[in-house]
């Protein structure tokens, strides 16, 4: 219609522009002769417009097939013809005989070989780039028309295909059946191998090469993983890695230590990612990565934390840069560093039984002196204080465990969670290892020992320090009833003898209990605090009663009381040792004069809070005493009588008081004092050793003369008794806090079995009763549940337990229950 | 002269026209940009100057006309048409055809 408006005519194409009919020979000629002279880069030459005109007039006249067809013969002779042998005759002997065998030539020759090889293989690529490229111009129209309309492959893409075929896949020799390509990768590979051993290469040829081996496709179709550098280079590439670690691994393993091992590790993987970066391809990494991971660490891990020198090796000697180094290689292969973990326990544990048999062992040293029962007083005195020191000693060196783990947590370890999870299970195992029972006594005895003398003349600070050790310690402990069993008496006894420092830390140390342990724990140690300064208000009122009473009585004694709730206080630890086991307290008999004063204050405190018994208990007391001892002859020939202050316990006062009214010559026998004094047997040997063995309070004489005590034994006052100070004190034996014997431990694991029952059915009840009907595994499961902060019961316990609450019809079993089932009984 | 790129390039006709045409703007034909490739370094990327054997000056004009038009309006919207004789048209087509513009 265009025509019909304006009124003119479309001209019909000029003639010019098709062209004439043409003679496809003689085109082709010139084309040919063309491309002749651009692979032999005389381009500048020949003119585009004239060439591509050619071809476009070939692709116009329908004859695109046939150029296609000519253009790849065209290559294909070009590359058959003039460079596959160029290429060919780059293959030195040499290159050629290490493909085969390595032997004759030196590695320099090789690598000289190689890299000429490369070379002329990376000039010949580049060139056919290059050439392919300006073809590709030239037949752009051909590209346009013909290829895009048959679904040909461009020609430049074809031509890459020949040059796969003609030169990479050509065979070179006849006595080889190697092509070029696989050459090139032996080339290649053996270059990195020099790099790896230490050898300079040529990095930027290789890379060029890569990029070859990257810009060629496998198959038609050009996919990524189809590149002839994944499907031919990168296999044998990571395959020869492997080997080439592996047997790294094993040489370094058996030649060097752990920590040079891992050094060596990891500078070997920063290598391949710099490798890939520099020489290979970055999609190569993370695969050559898993190959040096695999073979460096992942399989030598265990060998090497298991070596001499691995990882114990290096806990001992506070390698904490090895280690660290260990646990980055542990990461990198596995998440949860399951094998560092398990060394780093392992090693743990080990130590902690070191310590624990240590002082297993330290506490035994003394043992045998004391088997024998006639030893006396010293080796007993001796071994005990080598118990506590051993106590001491294992709670230092736990801590001292703890403290050399802990940074190497922090520092080697990154602060590692679940290794830290570890370590602290690995703590626990060892504190709570069933061959070693002593470890609440000897937390609370440290505890102990610093209350009593370790916290002198330090600031508060080294203090907190210290309580916060101790309760580091305690939370590793699974049996906190017994820790509270042996604290209880710990603080009993240093409450009662006014050992302790500073009330003001045992406060805080209670406070702390609180925080980590809970109300529970603390509420009777609160409650013997209370006891304490109820009973000092106590004393004072007593003191002002006696005031008003207005009875001047000239040989008044003075009285101060401690009142102890009876279910607070471990009293029954506090006696002697469980030798009045037939279940009476013996009561010791008072002289007169302090019998009238226990009733005066029996009646004034009845008084006070009418209902309440009060239990006297001896052991526990100490009495200053006044002694007069008569003249006698002193060193410079003059009589002198001497006044001494004795503090003495209250047993040692009641015994003392018998010699009052005795004729100085008498005697009085071990028997006799028995009868008339009533103290324990136990209780009464330790005192008069006390005061006739031990040499400095040596106030009674003892016949015959021997270190221990016989019930014929008779004694009499020492009316030569010298001692350098006015007030002396008679110490008795069990004074201070000592490891339990063994007959001791077994009575208070006793009692704390017996404790631990209630504690066990009282929670078997509230479970049965929130739930019900539960199933015996349930119940059990959910009883160790609730009890876990206090202590770990034995399942067997639990057993009898409900056996027992079931006789006394608090449960019942379920009848024809398909699993063994209880019921709880209103 | 030989290696450089010079600003303007010359396109010659067949009944020799020329035209000191913009490389940018003459480059918009994918056959002249390969022509002129420095890196093929053909006759023509060396002396700059192309000459089209099948194009008379009439259609090359025009062409170079479009050339300009398009480097013109490369980023503009609503461009007006441009305005193309129709005794050109086919002429003109198989030109384009030819140049790949």
């Amino acid at each position: 219609m265009l025509a019909g408006r304006g009124g003119r005519k479309i001209r019909p194409p000029r003639r010019g522009l098709h062209g004439d009919e043409i003679d496809f020979e003689n085109t082709w000629g010139i084309i040919a002769s063309a491309f002749r002279e651009i692979h032999t880069k005389n381009a500048s030459k020949l003119s585009y417009e004239e060439l591509y005109r050619h071809a476009y007039r070939i692709v116009l006249k329908k004859k695109g097939e046939d150029l296609y067809r000519r253009v790849r013969n065209f290559e294909h002779d070009w590359l058959s013809n003039e460079v596959r042998g160029t290429i060919h005759a780059l293959l030195t002997p040499g290159l050629l005989a290490n493909s085969q065998s390595i032997g004759g030539t030196t590695a320099n020759e090789r690598r000289f070989a190689g890299e000429r090889f490369m070379k002329g293989l990376k000039q010949a690529w580049q060139d056919h780039q290059v050439c392919m490229s300006m073809l590709a111009d030239v037949l752009m129209y051909m590209d346009r028309v013909y290829c895009a309309d048959h679904r040909r492959p461009s020609i430049y893409s074809a031509a890459m295909v020949l040059f796969r075929d003609d030169i990479l896949r050509s065979d070179p020799s006849d006595h080889s059946d190697m092509d070029v390509l696989s050459i090139l990768n032996h080339v290649i590979l053996e270059q990195i191998r020099m790099e790896r051993d230490g050898d300079v290469i040529d990095k930027h040829l290789i890379k060029d090469c890569i990029y070859m081996l990257e810009g060629l496709y496998d198959s038609e179709i050009e996919a990524e993983e189809q590149r002839l550098y994944v499907t031919s280079f990168e296999e044998d590439f990571l395959a020869s890695s492997r080997e080439f670690y592996m047997a790294e691994s094993e040489l370094m393993l058996r030649e060097s230590d752990a920590g040079a091992y891992c050094r060596h590790a990891r500078r070997r993987i920063f290598e391949e990612q710099d490798r890939c970066r520099s020489t290979l391809s970055e999609t190569t990494t993370l695969k050559i990565e898993k190959v040096v991971e695999d073979e460096l660490i992942k399989n030598r891990i265990h060998e090497l934390i298991e070596m001499e020198s691995g990882v114990r090796y290096m806990i001992d000697n506070d390698l904490l840069e090895e280690l660290s180094l260990i646990y980055e290689l542990n990461a990198r292969v596995d998440n949860k560093k399951a094998e560092l973990t398990r060394a780093i326990q392992k090693r743990v544990v080990e130590m902690g039984t070191d310590v624990n048999s240590a002082a297993i062992v330290a506490s035994q040293a003394a043992q045998p002196l004391s088997e024998g029962p006639d030893k006396g007083k010293a080796p007993v005195e001796k071994n005990l204080n080598q118990q506590t020191i051993a106590a001491i000693k294992w709670v230092e060196d736990v801590l001292q465990l703890k403290d050399k783990f802990d940074k190497i947590w922090k520092v080697s370890f990154d602060s590692d969670q679940p290794l830290q999870t570890a370590l602290t299970r690995s703590f626990a195992d060892f504190i709570n290892a069933s061959s070693f029972p002593r470890s609440s006594e000897y937390i609370s005895l440290f505890i102990d020992e610093n209350m009593k003398k370790g916290i002198k003349g330090k600031t508060e600070n080294e203090i907190d320090l210290v309580l916060e050790k101790a309760i580091i310690l305690l939370r590793y402990v699974q049996d906190k009833d017994l820790f509270e069993r042996y604290y209880k008496k710990h603080l009993c006894r240093r409450l009662l003898m006014n050992k302790s420092i500073s009330n003001d830390v045992e406060k805080q140390m209670i406070s702390r209990m609180k925080i980590e342990l809970g109300n529970n724990f603390t509420m009777k140690l609160e409650a013997m605090f209370k006891d304490m300064t109820i009973s000092e208000e106590l004393t004072a009122g007593y003191k002002t009663h006696i005031a008003q009473l207005g009875d001047p009585d000239p040989k008044r004694i003075e009285l101060a009381i401690n009142v102890l709730t009876s279910m607070t206080w471990p009293l029954e630890t506090m006696g002697s040792s469980g030798d009045n086991e037939e279940g009476k307290m013996l009561k010791c008999v008072f002289p007169s004069a302090i019998e009238r004063i226990k009733k005066g204050f029996e009646k004034f405190y009845g008084e006070k809070h009418s209902g309440r018994t009060l239990t006297w208990l001896a052991a526990m007391g100490s009495a200053d005493i006044k002694a007069v001892f008569p003249k006698v002859p002193q060193k410079d020939g003059t009589l002198k009588e001497r006044r001494h202050e004795l503090n003495v316990s209250t047993y040692g006062m009641v015994i003392l008081l018998l010699f009052n009214d005795l004729p100085a010559d008498e005697f009085i026998t071990f028997e006799e004092i028995q009868a008339r004094t009533n103290i324990p047997e136990s209780d009464l040997v330790r005192n008069l050793q006390s005061l006739a063995v031990a040499s400095k309070t040596r106030i009674l004489i003892k016949d015959p003369m021997s270190k221990d005590i016989k019930p014929s034994d008779r004694f009499s006052f020492n009316e030569g008794f010298q001692g350098k100070f006015h007030r002396i004190k008679v110490g008795v034996v069990t004074s201070g806090n000592k490891v339990e014997s063994d007959r001791e431990r077994k009575e208070t694991e006793r009692k704390n079995d017996g404790s631990r029952g209630f504690c066990i059915e009282a929670a078997i009840v509230r479970i049965m009763k929130q739930r019900k009907e539960l199933s015996h595994q349930q119940l059990v499961a959910e009883t160790l549940n609730q009890l876990a902060p206090q202590f770990k019961p034995e399942v067997n316990m639990i057993k009898k337990r409900i056996e027992s609450l079931i006789e006394r019809e608090y449960l019942e079993r379920i009848e024809n229950a398909p699993i063994d089932s209880y019921r709880y009984l209103a | 002269m030989a290696d450089q790129q010079t600003e303007y390039v010359t396109l010659v006709s067949s009944d020799g026209f020329e035209f000191k045409v913009l490389r940018s703007a003459a480059c918009l034909a994918g056959a002249i940009k390969r022509m002129l490739d420095p890196t093929s370094n053909f006759a023509e990327a060396v002396s700059n100057r192309c000459v089209f054997e099948n194009i008379n000056g009439v259609v090359l004009e025009k062409v170079c006309e479009y050339l300009y038009y398009n480097e013109k309006h490369k980023e503009s919207k609503d461009v007006p048409d441009m305005d193309i004789p129709p005794e050109l048209c086919l002429e003109l087509l198989m030109a384009a055809d030819y140049l790949d513009v």
